[in-house]
């Protein structure tokens, strides 16, 4: 693949939500409403916006900002589950979306069956996971677990499981959300050299996370997300000085 | 094999695997398995014909056993409209978690919900019916056109399924009131008690109810004991189709706005 050539563009883009607050989500109240010609639709709320990025094949992005900033939403947006209100996206290759694992597991089917069924929620082909259980429950050490029902594993043995399902391919994009976190000591430092062939091969890579020391380390470029947008895209170390001057108190002011 | 559309194989892929995962829970492994799908409509049947059989019976040459069969085809035939599109009505909500975090086309959900209900419905009862059709006709016809008021239930199923899924997402209160509309359904098919008790003046209403119309049809075609309509047969066709096609425009038009309410 050309390397040089950006796979994921996003030209002004921005993003209106619905206040949720101002929605009846009452049936008969909004009909009484219409009938009466008092219905208003919900007012909007910008979630991004003036959103300009580009990335190259192989770059690894750290993304940091304040809670609600659009972190997650950014991320969404180029994972096309949330589609932009103006703009343009373009993302190319199979994204691997790691943002809260375990979201497609159901809890009565065996183990096996929901390697099959999040999987191919993922967007991998069927056949291919079906190919593929032994190896990933290899991974994720739940061998003696295949016929168990995903409910009767705790709460670790289920993160093990979803990162051992996402991970197992060589996604083109991956998106990590603040998920790096998971399992015993051990189990962390495999999940560590698995992100780390991502890290070093032809996969783009956008982390959002809270741990600066680790976006400084493991990234080239970092974005500063700040009340929908982009406030600074550029070097780990100025990112990251200019989140922390950002989100400080203003100097001279009271402690 | 031929090089598929990556969609249309992600799509197909998609859509075997939760129609896998409905049937399978729905189930719980159960050793009976799908058997369970006709003991509701089996122990039902025994049940009105216990209380109205003998009431009824004059309406269909005096047989009890007529009225029971054609009690047992009007309970699956409303049964699988009833719980079809009450699945669907909840998959597009009670899937938002995934919907949130993959990218994964709406429309799956309810489809699966269909999907599953329709196995259900041709592992169970069909085949049964299959056979009462060749005991009573002894017509292979009869049974191949069966297929007919089956389709028709299954487009009306889909396209009503669409509308009340997408209504779901930005009313809650709609599984309440679809209850309701279920209710009046129910009591205005004949299911259970014979076409020919209702009044002139409300007939009309009843016998253009699709359902009405599927139901008799499939009773004319298994039991024999009469020829089946033309308008039997095609109304509940065009209905499906029309309601199917404005179902699914409504759900892919409504579905850009899912995210913001899910």
């Amino acid at each position: 693949m050309d390397r040089q050539a950006p796979h994921i563009v996003l030209q002004g883009v921005q993003l209106d939500r619905p206040m949720q607050n101002e929605f009846s989500h009452d049936l008969k109240r909004t009909l009484l409403a219409l009938v009466r010609g008092k219905y208003r639709p919900p007012g909007q709320r910008r979630v991004l916006r003036d959103v300009n990025f580009s990335a190259a094949a192989g770059e690894r992005i750290g993304i940091v900002g304040a809670n609600g900033s659009g972190k997650t939403t950014f991320l969404k947006v180029i994972a096309g589950i949330l589609a932009p209100t103006a703009g343009f996206v373009k993302a190319d290759g199979l994204v691997a979306p790691l943002i809260e694992l375990g979201a497609g597991f159901d809890p009565e089917l065996s183990v096996q069956d929901n390697i099959v069924l999040y999987g191919v929620l993922l967007g991998y082909p069927r056949g291919r996971m079906a190919r593929r259980v032994d190896e990933i429950l290899a991974f994720a050490e739940l061998e003696p677990y295949r016929w168990a029902p995903v409910k009767t594993l705790s709460s670790g043995m289920t993160a093990r499981l979803g990162f051992a399902i996402a991970t197992d391919v060589d996604p083109d994009i991956l998106l990590i959300d603040e998920v790096l976190s998971i399992g015993d000591e051990q189990f962390r430092r495999k999940c560590k050299d698995r992100l780390d062939r991502f890290w070093h091969g032809p996969t783009t890579v956008l982390v959002v996370s809270h741990d600066l020391a680790f976006i400084e380390q493991s990234c080239d470029r970092v974005l500063c997300i700040d009340r929908g947008r982009i406030a600074f895209d550029g070097a780990p170390r100025t990112a990251i000085r200019f989140y922390l001057d950002a989100v400080n108190l203003p100097l001279g002011s009271p402690p | 094999m031929l090089p598929a559309n990556p969609e249309v194989r992600r799509y197909t892929d998609m859509l075997s695997v939760l129609t896998m995962r409905n049937v399978k829970t729905r189930y719980r492994g159960s050793a009976l398995g799908v058997a369970w799908s006709l003991v509701n409509p089996l122990i039902m049947t025994f049940v009105y014909t216990a209380v109205f059989g003998h009431a009824f019976a004059q309406y269909y040459r005096g047989s009890s056993l007529l009225y029971m069969l054609a009690v047992f085809i009007g309970l699956v035939s409303n049964g699988f409209f009833a719980s079809a599109t009450s699945q669907a009505l909840h998959s597009v909500v009670s899937s938002s978690g995934l919907i949130n975090k993959v990218r994964t086309p709406p429309s799956v959900y309810p489809m699966a919900q269909l999907f599953s209900s329709g196995f259900q419905l041709a592992a169970g009862s069909v085949p049964l019916l299959i056979v009462i059709t060749l005991i009573f006709t002894h017509s292979v016809v009869n049974a191949i056109a069966l297929a007919v008021p089956m389709l028709a239930l299954a487009l009306l199923a889909a396209g009503v399924g669409a509308i009340v899924s997408t209504l779901y997402v930005f009313f809650r209160d709609v599984p309440y009131m679809y209850e309701l509309v279920l209710f009046a359904m129910w009591v205005a098919t004949p299911v259970f008690y014979p076409l020919a008790i209702v009044g002139p003046q409300y007939r009309p209403l009843i016998e253009w109810n699709p359902l009405t119309q599927i139901i008799e049809t499939i009773r004319a075609l298994a039991l024999g004991t009469h020829a089946p309509t033309a308008f039997g047969m095609l109304m509940p066709l065009a209905v499906g189709v029309v309601v199917s096609l404005a179902g699914w425009a409504i759900f892919r038009r409504s579905s850009v706005r899912f995210m913001d309410y899910l």
